[in-house]
C-alpha cells in the first residue's frame, strides 16, 4: 500500500505541471487586459501597471518565473485585489468553501445513507417509495431554486435563519442544506442500490444463518457493502460541493472561494485564476487518491498492486 | 460552465431570488404607508449596516476608482471641502474658508488645525504631497486626468516637468496655495471628490523605510485616516467595519459609533436582507432588481432619483454605413426613448437624446427632440437610402448583460419598424468588449457615462479629440475650440453658453447616441434618518442617525429630517461651522 502511494503521489506531479501550462496559456488566450476598466487607462498608466506585475515581459519568461515562485508555493499577485497575494486570498477564502462543503456533505450522508437504508430494508414498501421519490425530486431541484425557496420559509416567513451572510452555525445551515440536498438525493439512491446488492450475498445469509440480530446483520455487514457505490461517489462529489459552489456562494453570499474563480476569469485576474486552478487541482487529485485507499478499507477484496 | 450558461443561471437566480421573497409582502394599495420587511432596527441605537457590493479595489484615495473604494474613502477620509449630502454643493470641511484670485486661476485654502487619526497634526503639506502623488507616474493612477487643471498638472504626469513647477503648494501649515492653468468654475467640486483626499504620509514612508510594500498602507494594520470615520476591521470580500473617529475636526456632527459595509453582490440576496432588517440600506453600489421594481416603488421606504449619468451608443463615424452624419442622426430620431424608459427599463429613467443631462446648475439643457420618425426616415433618404437602395446590414454591440440585451432588441426592433434598417445584435463579454471599443472595432456599441462633477464638461469633454474614452473616432476642431475657449473664460455665463453651443455643434454629427439619463431606486429603512439621495450617488454617512422610536414600533409621525444648510459659495465660513471650528483639536 506505501508503494501504491508512493506512486500515485509521483504520478502528481507532471498531471499538476500539464494542468498548470494549459491554464497558463489558456488564460492569456482571453481577450482584454487585466488592468482594462469602463474609464479608458492612459497608454503610459498601462505601461506602468503591466510593468508591475511582469506582463510586459514575453510570455514564456513569464511562464518560466511563475512555475519557478509556484515551486515555492508562491502563486503571485492579485491584479484586481493589489493589495493582497493570490496565497493570501485563497487562505482566506477556503476555509470558508472547506466549512460550507463539510456541513453539506455532513447533511447529505447524514440524509443520504439513513434514506437509502430505509428504502433498502423496507424495500418496495411506502417507505421505500416515500425516500426515493424525495431523492428524485432532490436531484432535480436545482440550487437555485431550493435556496431562495428555504429562504423564504425560514428567513422571511419565519426569521429563524438569516438569509446570507457568514459568521456563525446560524449562517450556514441554509447555504449547507441547499448545497448538500442534490448529494443527499445521490447518496439515498446509491446507498439502497448498494444495500439491495448485499442483501442476498454469502456472507450476509452466513451473518444470519449464525443468528445475529438483524440489527446487527444490517449495520455491521449490509450496510459497510452497501457504502462502497457511495465512498465511490464521494470522491467527485467533495470536489463537486467545493467546485460548484459558486451559485450557492453567491445566492447567500458567502466569502468561500467559489465566486472568486468565476469572478477572477472576468477581471483576467492572470494569477488568482491560476492559484485557483491550481487549488482545485490539487484537491481533485488528492480525493480521487483517498477514495482508491479507502476503497481498501470498505472492500477486503481491493488489493493495491 | 460556458458564459452563456452561467449568465443564464445567474439570470434565473435573479429571478426566483427575488420572485419568491417579493412575492411574499403584498402589493400595498395607493396612499397606503407599507414598508418593505422589517421596521424594528436590527443593530444597536448608533449602528448601521449598509452594503457596498463587492471588494474595493483600493481605498487608497489617490488610486481609486471604483464606487465601493469610493464610498469608503468619503466617509474615512475628508479633504479641503466636503459635498453637501442633498446638493453636492461645496462645502467647508478641512479648509476652513478660501480665497479666489481676481483671474480665477489661484485658490489660496486656509486649513482648520486637524489630526490624524492617530493624532499626527495634518497640515497642508500633506495635500501637496497627496495631489503630486496623484500625478506621480509611478502611482499609475487611473484618475491621474481628474488633476490635469493644475498648472503643469498634465506636463508633471507626462513626465515633462519636475514636481515642483506642479500648480499646488503648502505656503505654511495651514496655507494651501492651489494654481490652474484655466480658471475653472467647477475646482471647488474637485476638491470634494476622493481623488483628491489626503493620504498620510508618514505611514507611507514608515512602511517604505520598513521595506514593505507602501501600497499596503491602507491595510487596517496601518491605516491612519482624517475622516468622519476609522476603519477598524477588513475581512476580505465579507465585510469592513467603520468607527467614529475621535480625532475628527468636526466629531460632533457625527452620530453614529459603528457602520459595518457588507459586500453582498447579488441584488436579491441583498433585497433579502433588507427585508429581514439585515441591512438598513441597500447602498449605493448596487442596484435593485429591475423586474421587482414596479411593486417595490410602492412601498413607503422606496425612493428613485436621478443621476448624472447617461445611456447611450457609440457611432464609428469611420465605419461606413455610419461615416454619415444623416444616418447616424436618422437613427437616433427613430428610436422612441419614451417607449423603451417605460416598457423596457422601467425604472424611471428619464428618455433624452442630450449628452448633458438636464438639471445641471446654470447650464440650459438642448432637450433635443428625443422620437421623430419622419424626419428620420427623411434623413435617412438624403443620404441616398430608401426602399430601393436599403442600408447595409450594421451591426449593434453591447457588452454581456441581461438589462443592455433587452435594450438592444427593442432598439433593433424601432429601427426595422420606423426605418426598414436591419440591425444585427452581438454580445461580448466585457473586457472583450472593452478591448474591441478601445480598437475601435465596432460600428455601433452601448457604454454609460457617469459624471465625475456637477459641470457639463464632464460629459462634453468625452468627445474631446484625443480623449481616450472618446470611442466613436469623431473629432473636430471647432468643437475642441469651443471647449478651450469655454474653460479660458472668467463668466460663468459666457462659459456655459460656449459649452452649450459646443453640445449643439455635437448634435448636429452625432458621434453618439443617447438614450437615457439614469436613475438611482433604493431601499432605506424609514428610521434611518440624515440620507439624502444625490445625483452622484455619493454615501455620506456622518450625517446618518437612528431615530429610536422605531425600537418600539411605527411612530405617528416620521421624525423631521433636515439636510445641513446650504452653504454660501464664497467660502465664507458659517457660523455653526465656525463654532465646531473651535471645538476642532
Amino acid at each position: 500500500m506505501i508503494g501504491f502511494l508512493l506512486r500515485r503521489l509521483l504520478g502528481l506531479a507532471p498531471t499538476l505541471l500539464v494542468i498548470v501550462l494549459v491554464s497558463f496559456f489558456v488564460i492569456r488566450l482571453a481577450p482584454g487586459s487585466p488592468f482594462s476598466s469602463e474609464r479608458s487607462v492612459p497608454p503610459e498608466v498601462l505601461h506602468d501597471l503591466e510593468q508591475r506585475y511582469g506582463f510586459d515581459r514575453p510570455l514564456w519568461e513569464q511562464l518560466t518565473r511563475y512555475v519557478a515562485r509556484l515551486a515555492q508555493g508562491d502563486l503571485g499577485l492579485s491584479t484586481k485585489y493589489p493589495q493582497r497575494t493570490v496565497n493570501e486570498i485563497i487562505a482566506q477564502g477556503f476555509p470558508h468553501t472547506l466549512v460550507l462543503a463539510a456541513i453539506a456533505l455532513a447533511w447529505a450522508l447524514l440524509v443520504g445513507i439513513l434514506a437509502g437504508i430505509v428504502g433498502a430494508i423496507r424495500q418496495n414498501t411506502t417507505w421505500d417509495y416515500g425516500a426515493m421519490a424525495v431523492a428524485m425530486i432532490g436531484i432535480s431541484v436545482p440550487t437555485f431554486v431550493l435556496g431562495p425557496l428555504l429562504v423564504l420559509v425560514f428567513s422571511l416567513t419565519l426569521y429563524w435563519l438569516p438569509p446570507a451572510g457568514w459568521g456563525g452555525l446560524r449562517h450556514t445551515i441554509l447555504p449547507g442544506i441547499t448545497l448538500g440536498s442534490a448529494y443527499a438525493a445521490y447518496i439515498a439512491r446509491l446507498t439502497r442500490g448498494g444495500m439491495l446488492e448485499v442483501v442476498r450475498a454469502d456472507f450476509v445469509r452466513t451473518a444470519r444463518a449464525k443468528g445475529l440480530p438483524e440489527r446487527v446483520i444490517v449495520a455491521r455487514h449490509m450496510v459497510r457493502g452497501g457504502l462502497v457505490p457511495t465512498v465511490t461517489f464521494l470522491g467527485p462529489a467533495v470536489a463537486n460541493l467545493m467546485v460548484g459552489s459558486v451559485v450557492v456562494e453567491k445566492i447567500f453570499s458567502t466569502p468561500g472561494i467559489g465566486p472568486y474563480f468565476v469572478d477572477a476569469a472576468f477581471n483576467r485576474d492572470y494569477f488568482l485564476v491560476m492559484g485557483i486552478v491550481v487549488l482545485y487541482s490539487l484537491f481533485l487529485l488528492g480525493m480521487n487518491l483517498i477514495v482508491d485507499l479507502a476503497y481498501g478499507l470498505l472492500d477486503p477484496r481491493v488489493r493495491y498492486d | 460552465m460556458s458564459g452563456g450558461r452561467l449568465r443564464a443561471g445567474v439570470a434565473a437566480i435573479a429571478w426566483l431570488a427575488a420572485a419568491l421573497p417579493a412575492c411574499q409582502q403584498r402589493t400595498p394599495a395607493s396612499g397606503e404607508r407599507v414598508y418593505y420587511g422589517r421596521t424594528v432596527p436590527r443593530h444597536g441605537p448608533t449602528e448601521v449596516w449598509t452594503n457596498i457590493q463587492t471588494e474595493p479595489e483600493w481605498i487608497d484615495p489617490t488610486k481609486c476608482a471604483d464606487h465601493p473604494g469610493g464610498t469608503v474613502i468619503t466617509n474615512v477620509f475628508a479633504g479641503l471641502l466636503q459635498a453637501h449630502p442633498q446638493t453636492l454643493e461645496p462645502m467647508p470641511d478641512v479648509a476652513r474658508s478660501w480665497e479666489l484670485s481676481p483671474d480665477g486661476k489661484v485658490y489660496t485654502f486656509h486649513l482648520r488645525p486637524s489630526l490624524w487619526s492617530d493624532g499626527v497634526p495634518l497640515t497642508a503639506r500633506d495635500f501637496e504631497y497627496s495631489w503630486k502623488r496623484v500625478l506621480a507616474r509611478d502611482t499609475a493612477s487611473r484618475y491621474a486626468t481628474l488633476l490635469y487643471p493644475l498648472k503643469n498638472g498634465e506636463a508633471f504626469h507626462q513626465g515633462k516637468v519636475p514636481s515642483f513647477e506642479v500648480g499646488v503648494k503648502a505656503i505654511d501649515d495651514l496655507t494651501l496655495r492651489v494654481e490652474l492653468e484655466d480658471p475653472l468654475p467647477y475646482f471647488l467640486d474637485l476638491t470634494t471628490y476622493y481623488t483628491t483626499f489626503p493620504v498620510p504620509r508618514h505611514v507611507i514612508d514608515r512602511l517604505a523605510r520598513a521595506g514593505l510594500n507602501t501600497d499596503l498602507w491602507t491595510r487596517v494594520e496601518h491605516i491612519v485616516s482624517n475622516g468622519p470615520f476609522v476603519l477598524t476591521e477588513w475581512r476580505f470580500r465579507q465585510f469592513m467595519t467603520l468607527r467614529r473617529n475621535p480625532q475628527y475636526w468636526d466629531r460632533q456632527a457625527v452620530k453614529l459609533e459603528r457602520v459595518r459595509l457588507n459586500m453582498v453582490e447579488s441584488n436579491n440576496t441583498v433585497l433579502n436582507l433588507y427585508a429581514t432588517g439585515e441591512l438598513d440600506y441597500v447602498g449605493s453600489s448596487g442596484q435593485l432588481p429591475s423586474e421587482f421594481l414596479d411593486h417595490l416603488s410602492r412601498f413607503a421606504d422606496f425612493s428613485n432619483y436621478p443621476q448624472l449619468a447617461v445611456y447611450f451608443y457609440w457611432f464609428n463615424v469611420k465605419a461606413k454605413p455610419l461615416d454619415d452624419a444623416r444616418v447616424r442622426r436618422a437613427l437616433s430620431l427613430a428610436v422612441d426613448r419614451a417607449q423603451l424608459v417605460k416598457y423596457v427599463t422601467r425604472a424611471g429613467q428619464i428618455p433624452s437624446a442630450d449628452v448633458v443631462p438636464d438639471g445641471l446648475a446654470g447650464y440650459r439643457a438642448l432637450r433635443s427632440l428625443i422620437f421623430d420618425p419622419v424626419e428620420a426616415r427623411r434623413l435617412l433618404k438624403a443620404a441616398g437610402y430608401g426602399p430601393g437602395r436599403p442600408l447595409p446590414t450594421i451591426t449593434l454591440r453591447y457588452n454581456t448583460m441581461e438589462q443592455h440585451k433587452l435594450i438592444a432588441e427593442a432598439v433593433q426592433q424601432m429601427w426595422k419598424k420606423h426605418l426598414g434598417v436591419d440591425v444585427q445584435i452581438e454580445n461580448q463579454e466585457w473586457k472583450v468588449y472593452l478591448k474591441a471599443l478601445n480598437a475601435k472595432d465596432f460600428q455601433i456599441a452601448r457604454f454609460g457615462w457617469i459624471g465625475d462633477y456637477p459641470d457639463p464638461y464632464t460629459f462634453l469633454d468625452l468627445l474631446a479629440s484625443g480623449n481616450g474614452n472618446n470611442s466613436s473616432n469623431w473629432s473636430d476642431p471647432r468643437y475642441d475650440a469651443l471647449l478651450r475657449r469655454a474653460n479660458r473664460t472668467q463668466d460663468p455665463a459666457a462659459r456655459l453658453a460656449w459649452l452649450r453651443e459646443a453640445e449643439a455643434l455635437s448634435k448636429e454629427a452625432a458621434p453618439l447616441l443617447p438614450l437615457y439619463v439614469y436613475t438611482r431606486a433604493e431601499l432605506s429603512k424609514p428610521y434611518l434618518m440624515g440620507r439624502f439621495s444625490n445625483v452622484q450617488a455619493r454615501t455620506l454617512m456622518k450625517y446618518w442617525w437612528i431615530d429610536p422610536r422605531w425600537y418600539h414600533g411605527v411612530p405617528a409621525q416620521r421624525a423631521d429630517d433636515v439636510a445641513p444648510p446650504r452653504p454660501s459659495r464664497s467660502g465664507e465660513p458659517r457660523a455653526a461651522d465656525a463654532g465646531r471650528a473651535e471645538a476642532g483639536p
